[in-house]
């Protein structure tokens, strides 16, 4: 650690590293480059140019000023998990991280928010408020280790959003670098609706090509009186599914409804947080209500009887806080497990309407058996948003590219029933061309419109969420060459 | 005959019978059109639009009419575009608890096919007969369940909207989570129509609660300080109140027959939940305050006489009397001191004032009638006040006249330059709804 | 695990190197496969925490791994920062969903640098001191044990203290200076005539134990107490004459060498042993990983593995054979501290925490991150003193204000948070589990047998 001792003959690297302060405040050198050339997305790598740590707004600020002055290609990182690859560096960027600037700078209890640097982990803002009985509803599966900035970039979902909503619903103030350097203030003192348009609904998800976000206002929630959690096995994937719908269209909103199929299940079981399930079934769901004790019991018996009129093998409610903690870490890792069956994994994300679920399921499975690739699904069913994890191994001559078809052909499926092509992960690289599957060429300009005021350069995270315009869409998407 | 030439040309796109010379309803509010177009398809919406923008003809939109006193300085525009004929449920598929509706369409209309369904648009906007779907999601209309559930930028999945030179762009989609590309359903909520004419809106629903209660607590002296103890215990509860409504003296006297400051709070979920609850407020309230509970029918029609207290623009104002409303955010507890500072404006500026506020939002609406300098007044009065605390007050009912005097949205912010960039890029020719939004976009 | 259809391909030799990995025992390619860069490790790595960088968070340094055996990256200063930045605290294994063997793959990288260039400087200095001069030689550790016993009784503690000599050290050394345990005689030298020390009662087991090579001299009274707490239930214990230094500082130091050497040694010196009872985490993690010293050796690899299944942690083995809790209250308030290789390396969490809340009269305070490391890691907080100091200062602010002690399995740890207790002005006294347990014990006699009952 110590002062930044910078030994290269690249000027703006030298004059970067004059704008920031801290212990290796800056990375140029290819060996430390190498851990930055692809996040939680690895199918794509690039170098970046170099790393800088600011600690504060201002040396963001200063940062971005610099690198638009200059023509430099820039980007934000936050902890490197997004699934999507909205933090490669495709043009050889300047990636800005922002994990320093990691602190609480404010919990108001009594007007439910909280102020957070982008760095801050999202779990631990739960961690933070949970004695005082309060917590921070998007919970998605990275929360160990993503940053909230991060969440706000691409929009986080996660396995309780199906109740509580997504990240856009609870943040309400931002505080934003745009790409010439200005610093603006949207929303303040956690007071919604701010006059003008919505600025902090066009951000959220945004995937950190309208501005860099500095300081979040997020709401924060009085946890519920009581939570009840079910798991429910079932022989078949068909019944599973329409227990699903039954649930919904009785009435009741659960807080999360998550479904893990076969392979799904081989996978989790053979890895670091296995709970039994037994190996033979077709489908398992994960199924949590909270809110008042007094009415959790009348939701669980309709659950039950729901989950009894389509078959199910077994079902049973979670004893304590332990066993529910315990079926969590096997359905929240999952698709790290992966890793103990698959040397890689392709994580797709489509969304589609909750009706849909048995078709679509059967097509993937028949997606799979047509590219030889083995398929696990794990996936909010609730919100009817998938996660085909599409396995394979990269060591293998064109298994990589074969698993991207398949990735995509599902996400084909998905935008034909009505459906999206991510619920929650981001377009990122990973899918830009399939955005084409569901928004024409009218409705893709006139989101380039909106970055175009922002970001009119496009200087700032280049290359990511749109699809390459017209001609060039033809041209084989490249990929790094992985032997 | 200026206004025969246009007309001719748009019954080449559009039915006579839709055709109207003049403005609709002429009043004080402004807003009209020296021509009413009434479409029917999105496709004669299209039309208009396309035609308007290639002749540089500015268009008011329309739905309801209720918010005509909202923004805007003009009299008329060229046309003005009013949907109520473009309505219906498109589809609806209580499975995956979800509707596509044209914008015509009223909010009650709505809410009482889903209620078929046992399923709701958990939004309860004010004037929920005369508003329209899409009026309510262009002005992010709210009303005081919105604590339980929400506001239109947490339901609206999904958009079809006509921009300005007659494309139709889709925004969302089907599905309640999406994130491929810009969130762009949010640019069009609240956008008062300035960026396009919403057509179609699929929302997300939630099942009509199985049980609702309203307690009402009336706090006779006038203790605001009780009200903030019990507020603040009660939020720090697991209650899971929908609605936490904070009423001024003359509100709560025309609902509940009683002046006196006064909270109504909602709970809704099945009969036992709702009974704990509600007992748990009666265990839980300061002795100063008097309690009365409403269940079931007598709670929402608590509810409905609630939605139908503001001025609504869709009648004109009679008599000599100025009517305002607005609409003040600030932090939660500050609720109690603008709800305060309102009724305060009763002697100090003669005025009539009924004020709530969401105790649990920091979002209070206000309504004062009385003599227009008194009005205007206190308009300043409570800016100066809401802005002293770091919140904003936007004034969303008003006479064009005083419009044109007082900036009803406020002081531009910082950012501004964004806003005018979004509105330059998406209408360039600046037809649509001109001048009607924050800094006369 | 997967078969590779084209052989063809770089070949992954055995004996050679994989990639830029140009020498034996490479990192092995089943460990990093399983690696899908998904990120839950990054919150648990100290060193990721302090400075946030991707390589230096276990994700990062797979990546690096892997990339020199790809061949875009080479052994060099720059690849042997971050691998030698790490801990090897095993966190990352921990929260890892796919179990990545993180901790495996580090030892086998620096053992690749330790071939490919020497250490130079200080750090070349005290790990050459430490590692080959003393720890694997029981007579020059006992020698410097004696030394330092001098040092200490002798008054010229008080003299370097005094007289500003210690304001020459660099800081860390004074830090650690400072809190030096007093040095008793090592159980080695002291019971070096019995055989069999034998069990009081009947005996159910016979037991050996690792003396260790610093514990034993810095820490020989936790060995007594182990010695202790055994034979008070029913274990015969010996203490086989040829053990040597377990060999873990050596392998987290790249010289795999030298950790075949001793691990040779142990497993003969243990030949004959039913159990091998440890109660130092570092090195109990280390002799239940030596099969992974001999992936080229299959002949020692079995023998390993033999001997790996025999080798117990003490809170383990007393919480899984059953032990008589002692019935003497000890009256104080205690929090605990996870030592990495018990909970991280060895997964044992409970029984030691069990053990201590069966001592009538302890109360347990929880400790926040109770499983984040302490910074010491073998010889890290000598050589990488700076990273070292900073965890240390974020486990200190972990530890409860109102506790008495501070119980762990570890010597190292406990060394390297007695210099936080003094660095921070806190007064928490540092025990060993078995520590507590063997007083209890004692008190038990001196209650049961002396008149005057309360002490």
């Amino acid at each position: 650690m110590g002062k930044n001792k910078v030994k290269t003959s690249d000027i703006h690297i030298l004059n970067l590293a004059k704008l920031i302060f801290g212990p290796q405040a800056i990375l140029y050198k290819k060996e430390d480059l190498l851990a930055y050339d692809c996040d939680g997305f690895t199918i794509e790598r690039h170098l970046p140019r170099a790393v800088v740590f600011p600690t504060n707004t201002e040396e963001v600020s200063k940062i971005v000023k610099y690198c638009a002055e200059n023509h430099l290609p820039f980007l934000a990182r936050g902890a490197g998990t997004g699934l999507s690859g909205g933090a490669i560096p495709l043009n050889n960027e300047i990636i800005i991280s922002l994990v320093r600037m990691k602190r609480l700078l404010e919990v108001d209890l009594e007007n439910r928010f909280a102020v957070v640097e982008p760095g801050f982990v999202n779990l631990k803002l739960t961690n933070s408020i949970s004695d005082k009985g309060y917590y921070y509803a998007p919970d998605p599966s990275s929360q160990y280790a993503c940053t909230i900035g991060g969440n706000v970039a691409e929009n986080a979902g996660g396995a309780h959003c199906l109740k509580y909503g997504v990240t856009t619903n609870h943040i309400l103030g931002l505080e934003v670098v745009l790409p010439n350097g200005d610093i603006i203030e949207i929303g303040r003192n956690g007071i919604p609706d701010s006059p003008g348009y919505d600025l902090l609904g066009l951000l959220t998800g945004s995937e950190g090509t309208l501005g860099i976000v500095t300081k979040i206002t997020v709401r924060i929630l009085k946890n519920p009186e009581a939570k009840q959690t079910v798991l429910a096995y079932f022989d078949n994937i068909e019944d599973g599914s329409q227990a699903v719908s039954d649930i919904i269209s009785s009435g009741i909103v659960p807080a999360a409804l998550e479904m893990m199929d076969k392979t799904a299940i081989e996978g989790v079981e053979a890895a670091a947080f296995p709970v039994g399930h037994p190996k033979d079934i077709e489908a398992v769901l994960l199924i949590e209500v909270d809110g008042i004790a007094a009415g959790i019991d009348d939701q669980i018996e309709l659950i039950l009887a729901v989950c009894r009129r389509r078959n199910v093998r077994e079902v049973k409610v979670a004893r304590d806080e332990a066993e529910r903690g315990r079926w969590w870490a096997n359905r929240k890792t999952g698709f790290g497990a992966m890793g103990a069956i698959s040397p890689d994994y392709l994580v797709q994300d489509g969304v589609i309407p909750r009706s849909k679920l048995p078709e679509v399921l059967a097509r993937i499975h028949k997606i799979s058996e047509e590219s030889g690739l083995r398929i696990a699904n794990i996936f909010h069913a609730g919100d009817g948003n998938l996660h085909p994890l599409v396995l394979f191994d990269s060591r293998i001559p064109g298994e990589t590219e074969k698993a991207i078809q398949a990735g995509s052909a599902c996400l084909k499926v998905c935008a034909d029933v009505g459906g999206s092509i991510t619920g929650e992960h981001g377009v990122g690289i990973e899918k830009k061309e399939e955005m084409r599957f569901v928004f024409n060429e009218e409705e893709i300009k006139a989101q380039t419109d909106i970055r175009n005021v922002f970001n009119p350069d496009c200087l700032l995270n280049a290359g990511k969420l749109f699809p390459t315009p017209g001609r060039c869409a033809e041209v084989k998407r490249e990929l790094a060459s992985k032997s | 005959m200026v206004a025969t030439e246009p007309i001719a040309n748009l019954t080449a796109i559009i039915a006579e019978e839709q055709l109207e010379a003049g403005g609709f309803n002429d009043h004080l509010l402004g807003n009209n059109g020296r021509i009413t177009v009434f479409p029917k398809t999105e496709q004669e919406i299209a039309s208009i639009l396309k035609y308007a923008n290639e002749h540089e003809m500015k268009v008011n939109i329309m739905g309801g009419g209720t918010k005509r006193g909202f923004g805007g300085i003009e009299e008329s525009a060229d046309i003005l575009l009013v949907l109520e004929k473009y309505k219906g449920v498109i589809e609806h598929s209580p499975g995956d608890m979800m509707v596509t509706v044209k914008a015509g369409t009223t909010f009650q209309e709505l809410q009482n096919f889903l209620a078929e369904d046992e399923q709701k648009i958990p939004l309860d906007p004010p004037l929920p007969e005369a508003s329209t779907i899409g009026g309510v999601i262009a002005a992010n209309d709210f009303g005081p369940k919105r604590l339980g559930y929400g506001s239109a930028r947490d339901m609206v999945i999904g958009l079809r909207i006509v921009y300005p030179d007659g494309t139709i762009i889709r925004s969302g989609g089907k599905t309640v989570k999406n994130v491929a590309g810009y969130d762009m359903n949010k640019l069009f909520i609240g956008s008062m129509g300035t960026l396009g004419v919403i057509t179609d809106i699929t929302i997300k629903l939630r099942p009509i609660p199985k049980y609702e209660s309203v307690i009402l607590l009336s706090f006779q002296d006038g203790n605001l300080q009780d009200i903030h103890t019990f507020i603040i215990h009660l939020l720090d509860s697991v209650m899971e109140p929908t609605a936490l409504e904070l009423l001024n003296p003359a509100l709560a006297k025309k609902l509940t027959g009683k002046s006196a400051f006064t909270i109504a709070i909602s709970f809704e979920d099945v009969e036992s939940s709702v009974r704990y609850q509600v007992d748990y407020v009666k265990q839980n309230i300061v002795h100063s305050a008097n309690s009365s509970i409403l269940e079931q029918s007598d709670a929402r029609n608590f509810w409905d006489a609630f939605a139908n207290i503001p001025p609504n623009g869709h009648k004109a104002d009679s008599g000599n009397e100025t009517k305002a409303a607005l609409k003040i955010g600030v932090k939660n507890v500050d609720v109690l001191q603008i709800v305060k500072e309102s009724q305060l404006l009763e002697d100090s500026h003669h005025l009539k004032v009924e004020a709530h506020g969401g105790l649990g939002t920091g979002l209070c609406k206000v309504h004062l009638a009385g003599a227009s300098d008194d009005v205007v007044s206190a308009i300043q009065s409570l800016r100066t006040i809401t802005e002293n605390i770091g919140g904003y007050a936007v004034v969303t009912h008003l006479p064009l006249e005083l419009r044109q005097k007082i900036e009803v949205w406020g002081e531009k912010p910082a950012h501004f330059f964004l806003l005018d960039g979004i509105k330059a890029k998406v209408d360039p020719k600046r037809i649509l709804n001109n001048g009607r939004f924050v800094g006369g976009i | 695990m997967m078969s590779i259809a084209n052989t063809e391909q770089k070949p992954a030799c055995t004996t050679g190197g994989l990639g830029n990995y140009l020498w034996s025992d490479p990192p092995k390619e089943n460990k990093w496969a399983d690696c899908v860069h998904c990120g839950l490790c990054l919150e648990a790595c100290p060193t990721y925490e302090q400075l946030g960088q991707e390589q230096h968070s276990p994700r990062g340094r797979v990546h690096l791994i892997k990339s020199v055996a790809e061949g875009n990256l080479f052994v060099n200063e720059a690849f042997a920062d971050p691998v030698f930045q790490c801990l090897d605290c095993r966190a990352c294994t921990t929260a890892c969903p796919a179990s990545v063997d993180v901790g495996g793959l580090i030892e086998e990288a620096r053992g690749q640098v330790r071939q490919a260039m020497a250490l130079k400087g200080w750090k070349a200095m005290t790990s050459k001191f430490f590692l080959e001069t003393l720890f694997p030689h029981h007579d020059r550790l006992h020698a410097a044990g004696s030394l330092l016993k001098f040092y200490q009784k002798s008054g010229m503690q008080k003299l370097v203290r005094k007289t500003g000599l210690i304001n020459i050290m660099p800081e860390h050394l004074v830090e650690m200076e400072s809190i030096m345990p007093e040095i008793k005689t090592p159980v080695r030298k002291k019971y070096k005539q019995e055989q069999v020390i034998k069990a009081k009662g009947v005996t159910k087991r016979q037991v050996s134990i690792l003396s260790g090579c610093i514990m034993d001299v810095m820490f020989s009274d936790i060995n007594e107490a182990t010695i202790n707490v055994l034979t008070r239930n029913g274990n015969d214990v010996t203490i086989p004459k040829n053990q040597t230094c377990c060999g873990a500082l050596h392998v987290h130091a790249g010289d795999r060498e030298m950790g075949r050497k001793l691990a040779k040694q142990n497993i003969e010196a243990f030949k004959d042993s039913e159990k091998v009872i440890v109660n130092a985490a570092g090195c109990g993690c280390m002799l239940k990983e030596y099969p992974e010293l001999f992936h080229d050796d299959p002949e020692w690899q079995e023998k390993a593995k033999e001997f790996s299944a025999k080798v117990e942690d003490i809170s383990k083995f007393l919480y899984d054979t059953g032990y008589a809790p002692p019935k003497a209250e000890l009256n104080t308030r205690i929090t605990y501290h996870d030592a990495c290789h018990l909970a991280h390396g060895q997964g044992i969490r409970e029984e030691p925490r069990d053990l201590l809340l069966h001592i009538p009269g302890v109360e347990m305070v929880h400790m926040p991150n109770a499983d984040r490391c302490c910074g010491s890691a073998g010889i890290y907080n000598l050589t990488n003193p700076e990273m070292a100091g900073a965890i240390l200062e974020s486990k200190m602010a972990n530890v409860p204000e109102d506790v008495e002690m501070i119980s762990m399995g570890n010597p190292g740890c406990m060394l390297q948070m007695a210099v936080g207790v003094q660095k921070y002005g806190r007064n928490q006294r540092i025990v060993h589990t078995v520590q507590l347990l063997d007083w209890a014990y004692q008190k038990e006699e001196e209650q049961g047998s002396g008149q005057d009952g309360e002490k």
